[in-house]
């Protein structure tokens, strides 16, 4: 049928167009979810407000306001995170690098407050192309990986993502493989090293591996086998200049007396420790201990002067090997003096 | 021929070669007008025969199973006594074969904890406690390699292909589930490869002068619990991590999705290959990323399969139908009603 009206007569008969919503299901009363949404700002404006007369009442800062919304921001990180769905990339190593930041604020708190690690030559770290971090592994647990991680991303003034070599019994470890690989870390293969070489990365290695972590408390702060001297040939062969680093602190986290060997072969682990605390006060054990950390940077050995097939010739690989386990002892040494106390 | 990797791989080559001889056990799933089929089973010594009359000289052998439903038994019978009698076939004093491609897969690295981040082709290993996919298609290759020590005149390519996530598959049906199981405490890398890219690399392999072994597969990872995400599901880590068996019986029961051995180990583990060799001497790379194999399968899911449409008036008519079912569904959840403003 042909419309006879005119558009000015049809547009004085119409009405608005109704929008129909989906049944929303059940829902709470609107004043309550107002109060839900609004429920953090009143806690962040309660605590504000109870730090504030604190302050008033005892003359200093009781409640760090800072660190509140610090703490805030990063729950809100998380959420924003778990937003994204399936829409983030990852690279081939499975590292995740969004996520990884918003993890370092965690790992901060414990850089600044609980460890107050003091860094010093993070500016020979290169602000882009590769190198290969050579540090000392020490402590049960590998905290002082985490704290190089935090001191390069936090102090270098371009931040930029360390990626640790891990022994590969970690990755077979559920929970953790899942976490190093999505912050970063791969298997300590010399073809993983290579690799993450060849794409212009930081690379952390420690060469001591499992033997420095599971020396025992007598025996801190003295170097292992810095291994077969394989990072030396790899950083020849895929041209990285070596940076030893030398950590102070991580030695007295978990202050290990005695190592259960027979229990370790059982569970397959390579030690089993006995700390003062570990396993006698259960979980509560496993909380690292407040020493005071140092980590040093030092100046690059330039090994990628050296021609490739330089890499076979196994006199000067172990040469230099020991060069730069020189240089990670005597910094643990001259960090060890300028350190006023353990736990200072 | 009965299945859809070989059928695209007859139908890409037919114009590139002056004859196509294809035999399956099963019948062809696309007639091919200039491909001549023979009912053949590569188990028997009729294959060699074949070979040897018709003077063939290029070999594309693709009746390797991996992801099958069936026993085990069989599977090592189609991939190593099969694999065998086409060899034996090809090195007859009189045969005439010049060219020798065999397809693989990346099951035979397996996969574990401690692998590297990247198998290169050099890394396979009898050593490892490996499933019974792996042992076999180990075996293979041990004949195909020697096969290519004792025949020099003949080149032979072996291609490892990736797992590939086509509708059919058992890594697609497990992914597609609503509720996923995965094993507690893991999210592996996952590395896949378009079905349009494994054929190509097959006709590349069989046009092209690459003598060894190839790994391909796609560019990048996606990670399990990423790629259920974009199916989406939602992941369940209940499967008990190091205890396979256990994990594959749950399934079983469970979601009803059979996972062979060694996909359980890629689940749990993650496996993904170097293909820089491919890159190398192919000159060319597979041009979908596993995120883009991903996507593919999930925009796939929505699609329905529309039954054998005779007339080509009636097909369009289904298509036609099926897009505007599709937009309904599409608007339903969000329903615009304008009013009309003249009754």
């Amino acid at each position: 049928m042909i419309d006879v009206k005119s558009p000015r007569q049809r547009r004085k008969a119409s009405k608005p167009a109704e929008i129909m919503q989906p049944d929303p299901g059940f829902q709470l009363s609107k004043q309550i979810r107002r109060l839900q949404r609004r429920a953090p700002l009143y806690a962040l404006q309660g605590i504000s407000e109870l730090s504030v007369r604190l302050k008033q009442m005892t003359g200093h800062d009781v409640i760090d306001f800072n660190r509140v919304m610090e703490f805030v921001q990063f729950l809100y990180k998380q959420q924003a995170l778990a937003r994204r769905g399936a829409n983030y990339a990852v690279d081939d190593f499975g590292f995740d690098p969004q996520w990884t930041e918003s993890f370092i604020d965690a790992f901060m708190v414990l850089y600044r407050d609980y460890w107050r690690v003091e860094t010093t030559g993070v500016e020979h770290v290169p602000a882009t192309g590769r190198a290969l971090l050579v540090s000392n592994h020490a402590g049960v647990l590998p905290w002082d990986g985490t704290m190089i991680k935090t001191a390069v991303f936090a102090e270098h003034s371009h931040p930029r993502h360390v990626r640790a070599l891990v022994a590969s019994l970690f990755m077979g470890m559920p929970m953790l493989s899942w976490f190093l690989r999505r912050t970063g870390q791969t298997v300590g293969h010399p073809d993983d090293t290579r690799r993450l070489l060849e794409r212009d990365e930081l690379v952390l290695v420690f060469p001591e591996g499992v033997r420095g972590t599971g020396k025992q408390f007598k025996d801190r702060y003295r170097l292992r086998r810095f291994g077969r001297g394989g990072f030396v040939a790899t950083a020849i062969r895929s041209g990285a200049p070596i940076i030893p680093v030398s950590v102070v602190g991580s030695e007295e986290i978990y202050p290990m007396v005695a190592d259960l060997a027979p229990v370790a072969k059982f569970f397959g682990l390579p030690y089993f420790p006995i700390t003062p605390f570990w396993p006698l006060l259960g979980p509560f054990g496993m909380i690292p201990l407040p020493s005071k950390w140092r980590i040093q940077f030092h100046a690059p050995i330039h090994v990628e002067n050296y021609p490739p097939e330089a890499a076979d010739d196994q006199n000067l690989v172990m040469a230099l090997a020991d060069e730069v386990r020189d240089v990670v002892q005597q910094g643990i040494y001259d960090n060890l003096k300028l350190r006023r106390g353990v736990f200072l | 021929m009965s299945n859809p990797l070989g059928a695209e791989v007859a139908r890409r080559l037919a114009p590139h070669v002056p004859y196509l001889f294809g035999c399956d056990v099963a019948d062809p799933i696309s007639a091919l007008e200039s491909m001549d089929f023979v009912h053949a089973d590569t188990r028997h010594a009729a294959i060699g025969k074949l070979v040897r009359q018709l003077r063939v000289d290029t070999v594309v052998h693709l009746a390797v199973m991996v992801d099958s439903p069936h026993a085990e038994r069989s599977i090592h019978e189609t991939d190593v006594i099969g694999t065998m009698n086409v060899l034996t076939g090809c090195s007859a004093p009189t045969s005439q074969v010049r060219r020798l491609i065999v397809k693989s897969s990346q099951a035979i690295y397996g996969a574990a904890a401690t692998d590297p981040s990247f198998m290169s082709e050099d890394m396979t290993s009898i050593e490892r406690p490996a499933t019974s996919v792996t042992r076999d298609l180990l075996d293979m290759e041990a004949l195909v390699s020697e096969f290519a020590l004792r025949n020099e005149s003949c080149q032979v390519s072996v291609m490892r292909l990736g797992f590939r996530v086509s509708e059919d598959t058992t890594l697609a049906r497990y992914l597609s589930l609503p509720i996923v199981p995965t094993f507690a405490g893991f999210d592996p890398r996952l590395q896949l490869l378009h079905e349009e890219d494994a054929v190509e690399a097959i006709v590349r392999s069989v046009l092209g002068d690459h003598p060894g072994v190839f790994n391909v597969a796609a560019n990048g990872v996606v990670l399990l619990s990423q790629a259920i995400a974009i199916m989406g599901g939602r992941p369940a880590p209940i499967l008990p991590p190091y205890a396979a068996w256990m994990a594959r019986l749950g399934m079983r029961a469970l979601v009803r999705v059979d996972v062979q051995a060694y996909l359980a180990d890629v689940i749990a583990f993650g496996s993904v290959m170097d293909c820089s060799r491919l890159e190398a001497s192919f000159g060319w790379r597979p041009a979908h990323s596993s995120r883009e194999v991903m996507d593919g399968l999930a925009s796939g899911k929505n699609l329905e399969v529309i039954e054998a449409p005779s007339p080509p008036q009636e097909y369009e008519l289904q298509v036609y139908l099926q897009q505007r079912r599709r937009r309904e569904a599409r608007n339903g959840h969000h329903t615009v009603k304008v009013l009309e403003a003249h009754k």
